[in-house]
């Protein structure tokens, strides 16, 4: 034990006095209250029976909370959609990717005469385009969509990167329920300016889609299973790969091959086609078998264990959704000569009051948000700390652009990559609340009741105080278990 | 010859890039442009498929503040009341943590620290049920201070500040040590106003953050004349919200100040934000 000197008592004190109005907050509005919670998770607090005028006691029930909780199938019905709805982090995070790369370049590159010939012909170019279109008598609605194109793109190639960035900021920026409002309304089904251009679009192609026979469709559907799997076998084939050389624990190659598995043996269930199920069955099989194989035969260059764990993670897990992709096409693509032939042909969703649109709504408002986000600032940050000579050693070396993509900015933002997806994932565990509050109070019938807005129901709705609780600790073990991924590899990957 | 070439090829390059960048802000606004042309349209105008407005009526925007049941004007200063205080508190409190975690030397200095960001990782979603007890007990609910005290003490806050205050020089404390400074004269006079950059960033991150929280208002709040706009707007979109064009004026309304902050901020945001998260 530390022995403690008159002076150290004194600078502590002088050191907790600083800190005593955060320590009084943190104690009433924290301390106090997380262990209140614990305490309630294994009561039966219920305010219909707890409150001013029924004061019975409360119970101690144990494990009972966390026991109806595992035994009640709504819980995880919203589990399921609050992981459904994480599906969009990586293209959001793709999307982040994608902008910060395009804007972190010179605008002004080379001599101040190019930048002025530049703005001068894009001016020229968006005055002469502005006024062929009034001249052809366009609608109202094209001319402004171009007139504000053209006012940004004049905007941006005499503002540069500000300009960009900025707009691309806005709507994460402004998020909150103002935008959710916003949405709601744009997808409304009967006034919403989405299903206004949808709908045109989908009368358009619904007699092109009447010509498809059951057969084609089948056929097609066939092919993008193939394609899957072909897809499958390549990643597959990529991590063996990684294995074989070293560059891959074992731990990690499980994991990766574990990830794309899942969608081929969901085949059975979501293809639509009868030899969907028995062809996810062989290919998974056959991976196993090759891993199996692999092991049994070892390799030349060992390595630990979890070694690139964040790359089988990352990379499989993305092409898992790819995967999850190709097997939803696949269904759309069977329905689809009955839709086109029925009397209304296609008719487009009604977004946030249909159950199976609900969920994809939110995640294309979230993508909508999502790109230019903190994140994207982040990658920017990231960007500009890649060093150039990284660039010219590659260009040297005869990259192309793909490569030098793969080779030199996605290991050099890997710790950046990381950082993002850990609070990413951390942050869609407990989301969902204000957009489910606002937009569709969890509905149509719970499909997009995420667990925080399932807390929120149960606490503050039915008063079941002691099984929200358990809800809310449930959900907090999630969120820690990302925490001590994070710990056990975010430095271990950052190092690569 | 070459290099004229070399010059053309980079000026094709750029152009495509203004037209791509171009054609993705574009897209990321229009729901935004969509929401100012419906604000100035008719109701019986908002179905329809073309976005522009036969007249625009300015007057939907003063109309908002006049409706029967929706006190804009009431919620608009409600949420800047609410959030001027938690931002004031908060990066007061904030500040002084700080100081005592980053500049001052004492024995456990590093154990609090590290309890402070472990709570950084706690779900607020944990806290909020038996926090909303509290807040009956202490008889704050449905008062601004119920509001306003839960909020006015953070860790991230501590920590954004602390990471700043890291890197102010030492020998200032030792310079001002020596003029016979007490502690509160190093922090007031010597500290503070050299962290400015990362006051004004605290300062509007937790403005924002607290314009636009709702939870916590949404569980809080009874009476409508206490809302906050967030909540305001969602009582708003539920009671009236079939009169889209002056929901979208509301919502426009509530998003500008956002945006002209921004406009004027963004430096310092941008710099907040790799300050929290590049060293996070």
């Amino acid at each position: 034990m530390l022995t403690w000197k008159k002076n150290d008592v004194k600078q502590a004190t002088v050191g907790i006095l600083f800190l005593l109005p955060n320590i009084l907050g943190f104690l009433v509005f924290t301390a106090i209250p997380l262990v209140i919670s614990l305490f309630m998770a294994f009561t039966d607090w219920n305010l219909e029976m707890h409150n001013m005028f029924q004061n019975a006691t409360v119970k101690s029930v144990g494990f009972g909370n966390f026991v109806k909780l595992f035994t009640d199938p709504d819980f995880f019905t919203y589990l399921g959609n609050t992981l459904f709805l994480m599906i969009g982090i990586p293209f959001g995070v793709a999307g982040s990717l994608a902008a910060a790369m395009l804007l972190n370049h010179d605008f002004k590159a080379g001599s101040k005469k190019l930048y002025g010939i530049i703005i001068l012909t894009i001016v020229m170019t968006v005055c002469c385009m502005m006024l062929v279109l009034v001249g052809m008598a366009a609608t109202a609605m094209t001319l402004l969509v171009c007139g504000i194109a053209g006012a940004v793109i004049v905007g941006g190639s005499v503002g540069g990167q500000t300009v960009y960035r900025t707009l691309f900021y806005f709507p994460s920026f402004t998020s909150g329920v103002a935008t959710y409002i916003l949405w709601k309304k744009l997808y409304s089904p009967e006034n919403g300016p989405i299903n206004n251009i949808l709908q045109p679009m989908l009368d358009w192609f619904t007699p092109i889609a009447a010509r498809l026979s059951p057969k084609g469709a089948t056929g097609i559907a066939g092919v993008l299973l193939v394609l899957m799997g072909l897809g499958y076998a390549v990643a597959m084939f990529r991590r063996c790969r990684r294995w074989y050389f070293g560059e891959c624990g074992t731990t990690s190659v499980i994991i990766g091959a574990v990830l794309l598995m899942i969608p081929l043996l969901c085949a059975q269930l979501w293809s639509g086609l009868g030899w969907g199920g028995a062809f996810g069955f062989f290919f998974a099989a056959a991976g196993v078998i090759a891993l199996a194989a692999l092991f049994f035969f070892g390799r030349d260059y060992k390595c630990v264990t979890d070694y690139g764990m964040a790359d089988a993670i990352i990379i499989d897990g993305i092409i898992m959704i790819g995967l999850f992709i190709l097997l939803g096409m696949t269904n759309v693509v069977l329905s689809m000569p009955a839709q086109a032939t029925s009397a209304d042909g296609f008719v487009a969703p009604k977004w946030l009051a249909d159950y199976y649109w609900a969920k994809p709504s939110l995640m294309i408002m979230g993508f909508w948000g999502a790109i230019g986000s903190n994140n994207m600032l982040l990658y920017l940050a990231g960007l500009s700390g890649v060093s150039q000579e990284l660039y010219e050693a590659a260009d040297i070396d005869g990259a192309t652009p793909i490569q030098r993509f793969w080779n030199v900015t996605w290991p050099q933002l890997s710790n950046v990559t990381f950082f993002i997806l850990v609070m990413s994932i951390m942050g869609g565990l407990q989301g969902g609340f204000e957009m489910a509050r606002v937009m569709t109070n969890g509905g149509p019938a719970g499909s997009t009741t995420t667990l925080a807005y399932y807390i929120y129901t149960e606490g503050f709705g039915t008063g079941r105080l002691g099984y929200a609780s358990a809800v809310a600790w449930t959900l907090f073990a999630m969120v820690l278990c990302v925490t001590i991924f994070n710990w056990k590899f975010g430095n271990k990957y950052t190092n690569d | 010859m070459a290099k004229e070439l070399t010059m053309f090829n980079r000026g094709v390059k750029l152009v495509v890039l203004h037209v791509v960048l171009a054609l993705v802000a574009t897209s990321l606004v229009l729901p935004f442009t969509w929401m100012i042309l419906a604000s100035l349209k008719r109701l019986d105008e908002i179905g329809l498929d073309s976005w522009l407005p036969q007249a625009f009526q300015w007057s939907n925007y003063r109309e908002v503040f006049t409706m029967k049941g929706i006190m804009f004007g009431r919620w608009y200063w409600n949420s800047i009341f609410v959030a001027f205080w938690v931002t004031f508190l908060q990066v007061f409190t904030s500040s002084l943590a700080a100081f005592s975690f980053a500049r001052l030397k004492w024995k456990g200095r590093d154990t609090v620290f590290l309890m402070y960001l472990a709570t950084m990782m706690l779900p607020g979603l944990v806290m909020m049920i038996p926090n909303y007890q509290n807040m009956i007990y202490l008889g704050l609910v449905d008062t601004y201070a119920g509001l306003i005290l839960p909020a006015a003490f953070s860790a991230f806050g501590t920590f954004l500040m602390r990471q700043f205050m890291m890197n102010i020089p030492h020998s200032l404390d030792e310079a001002a040590e020596i003029d016979g400074a007490s502690k509160w004269q190093l922090y007031w006079t010597v500290i503070l106003p050299l962290s400015r950059p990362a006051l004004v960033t605290l300062t509007i991150f937790t403005f924002i953050g607290n314009y636009n929280s709702m939870f916590w208002p949404l569980v809080m709040m009874k009476t409508p004349e206490r809302y906050t706009l967030p909540i305001g707007m969602m009582a708003f979109d539920s009671s009236q919200g079939q009169q889209t064009n002056l929901l979208m004026a509301a919502v426009a309304m509530s998003v500008i100040p956002m945006i002209i902050l921004f406009i004027f901020m963004q430096k310092q945001l941008v710099k907040g934000i790799m300050l929290g998260g590049v060293k996070g």
